[in-house]
């Protein structure tokens, strides 16, 4: 598969890999949005949100502040707290639950480990599908989150760089963020709000 | 005993609160909505500063966002968001010119009768002219420096969305001070304006994306 062209496998003795951009408990992550889909543009603000160990809300509204939609994560449990009536197609919510259940999970069993020169990259299985953890070791951070199916690739989490400030291990912000769909036309970008 | 006092202090407390908002008697309405009128009728444009208060219940902060406004009659809207982010919506006929951060796009609301009565509400309350609509059971009251009327929406679907829309009034001017729209979830948003500027020239331009 793509994910892993020219990275070598390499015996791992990490159990888990973590992905700490939306650990902090009671801490508002606040994202200016964009989404493009099928060539059309969506704009918004994006907040996420931990309200306990296993518990996360995603709450999406447009620059008015009308709600588009309210999820709640809890731990495998999803619940659509309130969907814009236009928007609530199975389709749309699978693949917007399933973007954001990656987005913010935390901690996640490894099953294999990838090495490249600057590179180290953890694979995790979950249900059907797998997803790639790619960590550059000079940055020491989490770089992008691939999932894929057991040959294709679906889509990517990019974390293209951190809020400067936010520089300790367990505080790290993302700055911006994209999520990219590759069988369908849909991209998400997310600008953090700094004076929230 | 101590109880007794502490709840003596949260009744008084409360009527000091309660008296500050009136409902306004049959006459004070005939009269508040006169001076809205009179304004109104009077105000051909209208450039302001804003400062929007998202308030959701989960969160630890509103998020604050501020820009500016145009307003040209009868119906031209520029709603222009500059901090923390670019974004700019027209309101124009049944089309939204939307600038988001450069990226430009037309959504055609004429076909969406919530949406259109969305709009219609956003325009209208600029100028605070929207009493004569009958899609909302109206409140008034009236405090200190401000009156204040609440619209409620009738229809079910509607209500769906919005419990209420808040305007609130310069008891002097007659001049919308404040938005406030209030989701089923008890969730708002609330808008207040500063540096009102009425009647200055505003071009045609300014209202194409």
């Amino acid at each position: 598969m793509r994910t892993t062209e020219g990275l070598r496998e390499v015996p791992h003795a990490n159990l888990e890999v973590t992905n700490s951009y939306f650990s902090v408990i009671d801490t508002d992550y606040v994202y200016k949005a964009k989404i493009e889909i099928y060539g059309r543009n969506l704009g918004g603000i994006l907040v996420i949100k931990k309200m306990g160990p296993e518990t996360h809300r995603v709450v999406f509204t447009t620059e008015f502040g009308s709600k588009i939609f309210d999820f709640l994560f809890e731990g495998d449990t999803f619940t659509k707290n309130f969907v814009l009536e236009d928007l609530d197609r199975k389709l749309i919510i699978t693949t917007l639950e399933k973007d954001f259940r990656v987005l913010i999970k935390e901690n996640v069993a490894v099953v294999q480990k990838f090495t490249s020169e600057n590179l180290e990259v953890y694979k995790s299985v979950s249900d059907k599908s797998f997803n790639f953890y790619f960590s550059n070791t000079s940055e020491g951070r989490l770089t992008k989150i691939t999932n894929t199916s057991k040959r294709k690739e679906k889509f990517e989490i990019l974390f293209n760089s951190i809020v400067p400030d936010s520089a300790s291990e367990e505080n790290k912000i993302a700055d911006s963020i994209d999520i990219i769909h590759k069988n369908i036309k849909l991209a998400i970008h997310l600008d953090y709000l700094k004076n929230n | 005993m101590r109880t007794k006092y502490l709840l003596l202090f949260f009744v008084l407390t409360t009527g000091v609160f309660c008296a500050q908002e009136k409902v306004m008697s049959a006459a004070e309405i005939v009269t508040f909505k006169k001076q809205v009128e009179t304004t109104s009728k009077a105000t051909n444009t209208i450039k302001s500063d804003f400062v929007q208060y998202k308030h959701m219940d989960f969160l630890e902060n509103d998020i604050e966002t501020s820009g500016q406004l145009a307003f040209k009659a009868p119906g031209l809207v520029k709603w222009e968001y500059t901090k923390p982010f670019k974004y700019s919506v027209i309101f124009k006929e049944d089309k939204l010119l939307i600038n988001d951060g450069g990226t430009k796009s037309k959504v055609d609301i004429g076909s969406s009768k919530m949406f259109k009565k969305l709009n219609e509400l956003i325009v209208n309350s600029v100028r605070g002219s929207m009493f004569n609509d009958s899609d909302f059971d109206i409140s008034y009251s009236t405090m200190n420096k401000f009156n204040k009327a609440v619209f409620t929406p009738k229809d079910k679907k509607m209500a769906g969305y919005i419990a209420s829309f808040e305007l609130l009034f310069d008891k002097n001017d007659a001049a919308v001070l404040e938005v406030k729209m209030v989701e089923p979830s008890s969730d708002f948003t609330r808008i207040v304006f500063s540096k009102r500027v009425v009647n200055s020239d505003i071009p045609d331009a300014v209202f194409n994306n």
